[in-house]
């Protein structure tokens, strides 16, 4: 060390302590240099120019000063405290300059330099130092390798990055585990004038995770709506929770948008079961974020999209909406697509009908989508808007806008403002779709200006309202316990906690499944042709053979199945040829036996299973069975234990329910004895952490009341 | 470790390139935290050691060298 510590012995940083990031009083960014157009450079500019409220230091060894301020040499040098140390050091002396930070008292740094886990085995040991120094340091860390932090808040004005631009003032809130993705987004709200409260770059989450910061911003009065880019997820149940509370606070809801890259079929390739490998889609992703409200977005457009109308509060309070437009086919336009999302056209009241009647002229269209015709001026809109706000039976309403040659586009646009204004305190919400370009360009930008949402097509209009309506939805719902059904534990246990890692046998998976009260054919393992005889005879015919091996996985693969077997000489026969063919695959002291059981009847095939995810633990999938399943992907998945409500939720999200309902006369399918077997798998998987994967496929349903059976089933433990 | 001889040329350069007086360099110093080089100064250090002592280095091993003595030190190496 070089100098002496100037230790302003400031207490250490608070456990949450992430105001030090976001409203620091002072901040001393390390690194500087004097060359423009570099990072160390241009973030120093971007805090002093943005008119950050504080004081900012440069340290920048052996430099007189940086752009005119007074520079030092470390961070110990400068007399006053510092709150915030951003670093834009290289990754190889960040370490130092975190350490002096401490000594320093600093509370919390944003390390913006790359060099660490993203480099490799070194780089990833270097972080850990890092985060070692800043941990024991009581300080609270962003990044490393990160863009850094934005807050515009008035009272702060903070600008800790190197984008180009401060954005403006708004209540959306940006996390992105990408840095250059932050640049882009920030680029693309300026053009449509979408402002944010904070912006924040996680890089690679050394300290300071998305939970963290959910945690912040549920508290952040400037935040209303919270938007999140991931690529990898620390710590999935802490995710999922903080989520479910602070998007179903039902006093303050705040909406959380993500979009979740970075999930490939690489995990599917690794995965033996059928649960494993859909487990490793973007499905489960669907099912978790469904499960805790988060609104999953595939890309930017439908996240912004979303956002803008979730920014306005409060949040639409439902799924009908109304339109008003000056073109038919728009109009057209947006009825399909908000039919087709999910939507309904509200059913105006007779008092909402005569006073479109009053205000429009003769071919105007009364009903919804109401018509003002082209030639509307804002008097129209106006008075159609006045009688759609009124009416009780409206939750949403978009305004659709074509250009004709007497559209007066701006005043238009500035009668919707006042019509919002006028409505400020409804709970409905008001959207636009001005479409067109350049004619309609003024009218879009007081839209924005004033806070509308406008949508360059009303398709993505209706995309936003359905995510707007199901939220509310989701809010709304029922919340249900968790339920735990009375099962023998501990006959499951003496089999699952004695196994070895790998498969059990299928006779001790049935009976796993047996005590926990799944509906179960009782079966006998066999070891002759005459056992086997004896008990079918017993079971009732037909009956199905099926090999018991620790050798064996896919019995199909190797004939280890046979179905429909009529009477004792059709049982004696294929006993032989199983054994026979088994032979050539396994040694015999590798069959374990050959399993009798009465066949089970035809019905509808469906899929029930477990996987143990690394991020988020045991998920529970549902789907269309048999050996379609991974190719039509109609499954749907939950973290374990599930609530009361959510066994049927997961049957009503797949295209499979429509087949379990009856088609084409068919009888229902036993949707209940379904929703039974997965609270069942729910709670065995929650109480055997040892369970990394499980595949009941098929289980078999049968027409309602009839209830439903396992015909295949398949445990691989594995400790966690 | 590397002579006097070696660190005193090393410091002499290194003033030259960043700009410093030989006097406030000392051998522990670290070119970047200590003495304020940036990244092209850094490659441009390496360079002028190269030319100092006609020898020639791998630029990424070059780069890790942190401190003046480290510098001296690897240096050496190419002397022997």
């Amino acid at each position: 060390m070089t100098t002496q510590s100037t230790s302003t012995s400031q207490a250490p940083a608070s456990p949450d302590g992430l105001d030090s990031i976001f409203r620091p009083k002072s901040i001393a960014v390390l690194g500087v240099t004097n060359t423009l157009g570099t990072v160390p450079h241009d973030i120093f500019v971007n805090i002093l120019t943005t008119r950050f409220n504080g004081v900012v230091y440069p340290v920048a060894p052996r430099k007189r000063h940086i752009v005119g301020v007074r520079a030092y040499n470390y961070v110990t040098e400068i007399p006053d405290p510092v709150e915030l140390a951003v670093l834009v050091f290289p990754g190889a002396v960040c370490e130092k300059a975190l350490q002096q930070c401490v000594e320093k008292g600093v509370r919390a740094a944003v390390i913006i330099s790359a060099g660490f886990r993203e480099i490799g085995p070194a780089g990833l040991e270097r972080e850990n130092r890092v985060k070692a120094i800043a941990r024991e340091g009581g300080m609270r860390l962003i990044g490393p390798n990160c863009l850094g932090v934005i807050n515009t808040e008035p009272e702060v004005r903070l600008n800790a990055s190197f984008a180009r631009a401060m954005p403006d003032a708004g209540r959306i809130a940006f996390l992105s585990q990408s840095g250059a993705l932050c640049t882009a987004v920030l680029d693309y709200a300026a053009s449509k004038h979408i402002g944010f409260s904070k912006f924040v770059s996680l890089g690679n989450k050394a300290d300071v995770s998305e939970v963290d910061l959910l945690r912040y911003l549920a508290e952040d009065p400037e935040t209303s709506v919270i938007l999140m880019y991931l690529e990898s997820i620390n710590n999935g149940r802490e995710l999922m929770k903080a989520a479910r509370e602070i998007a179903g606070n039902r006093s303050n809801p705040k909406p959380i948008l993500a979009i979740k890259g970075g999930r490939t079929a690489a995990g599917a390739a690794a995965a033996q079961s059928h649960t494993g490998a859909l487990a490793a889609s973007a499905e489960v992703c669907d099912g978790v974020f469904e499960q805790s409200g988060i609104i999953r977005c595939q890309s930017l457009e439908e996240m912004f999209n979303a956002a803008q109308l979730l920014s306005q509060r409060p949040v639409p309070r439902g799924s009908r909406i109304a339109i008003v437009t000056n073109a038919g086919g728009p109009g057209v336009m947006a009825t399909d697509a908000a039919i087709s999302n999910g939507l309904d056209l509200a059913q105006f009241s007779d008092e909402t009908t005569a006073l479109l009647k009053a205000a429009l002229p003769a071919a105007a269209n009364l009903k919804n989508p109401v018509d003002v015709i082209g030639d509307a001026r804002e008097d129209r809109y106006g008075a159609a808007l006045d009688a759609v706000f009124k009416d009780d039976a409206v939750d949403q309403i978009l305004v659709i806008l074509t250009p004709q040659s007497m559209t007066n586009i701006t005043t238009i646009a500035q009668t919707v403002c006042d019509i919002k204004d006028r409505y400020a305190d409804s709970d409905k919400s008001l959207l636009c779709s001005f479409m067109g370009a350049k004619d309609v360009a003024p009218g879009i930008e007081i839209l924005q200006r004033n806070g509308v949402p406008h949508y360059i097509l009303p398709e993505w209009a209706a995309d936003a309202m359905w995510r707007a309506a199901w939220y509310r939805q989701w809010l709304n719902r029922e919340v249900t316990q968790i339920e735990t059904l009375p099962v023998h534990r501990e006959r499951a246990a003496a089999i699952l906690d004695k196994a070895p890692d790998g498969y059990l046998l299928e006779s001790q998976a049935l009976e796993v499944l047996e005590a926990y009260g799944f509906p179960v054919v009782p079966s006998v393992l066999t070891q002759t042709a005459d056992e086997a005889v004896a008990a079918a005879d017993r079971a009732g015919y037909p009956v199905v053979l099926r090999v018991v091996s620790p050798k064996i996985i896919h019995k199909i693969d190797v004939k280890g199945v046979i179905l429909n077997l009529k009477n004792a000489d059709e049982v004696r026969k294929a006993y032989g040829a199983m054994r026979d063919n088994l032979l050539q695959h396994v040694k015999a002291e590798d069959v374990t036996g050959i399993l009798v059981r009465h066949m089970i009847p035809a019905g509808k095939e469906i899929i029930l299973g477990v996987n143990r995810d690394p991020t988020f633990g045991h998920m529970l999938m549902f789907g269309l069975g048999g050996i379609f399943v991974e190719t039509f992907k109609d499954v749907t998945f939950r973290i374990v234990p599930i609530r009361a409500s959510a066994a049927g939720k997961m049957i009503r999200e797949t295209r499979a329910y429509a087949l379990l309902k009856g088609v084409r006369g068919e009888p229902p399918s036993d949707i209940p004895s379904i929703e039974d077997a997965l609270k069942r798998l729910s709670q065995l998987a929650h109480d055997f952490p040892r369970i990394a994967e499980l595949d009941i496929n098929p289980l078999i349903v049968h027409p309602q009341g009839e209830g439903c059976h396992v015909a295949d089933i398949r445990i691989r433990l594995e400790q966690p | 470790m590397a002579n006097q001889d070696v660190v005193n040329r090393v410091i002499k350069v290194t003033a030259r390139v960043l700009s410093l007086d030989p006097e406030s360099i000392k051998p522990t110093d670290s070119f970047v935290f200590d003495l304020g080089a940036e990244s092209v100064q850094s490659v441009e250090l390496v360079a002028s050691f190269e030319q100092e002592f006609g020898i020639e280095m791998n630029e990424d091993a070059a780069l890790a060298v942190d401190t003046v003595n480290g510098a001296a030190e690897f240096v050496a190496k190419f002397l022997k």
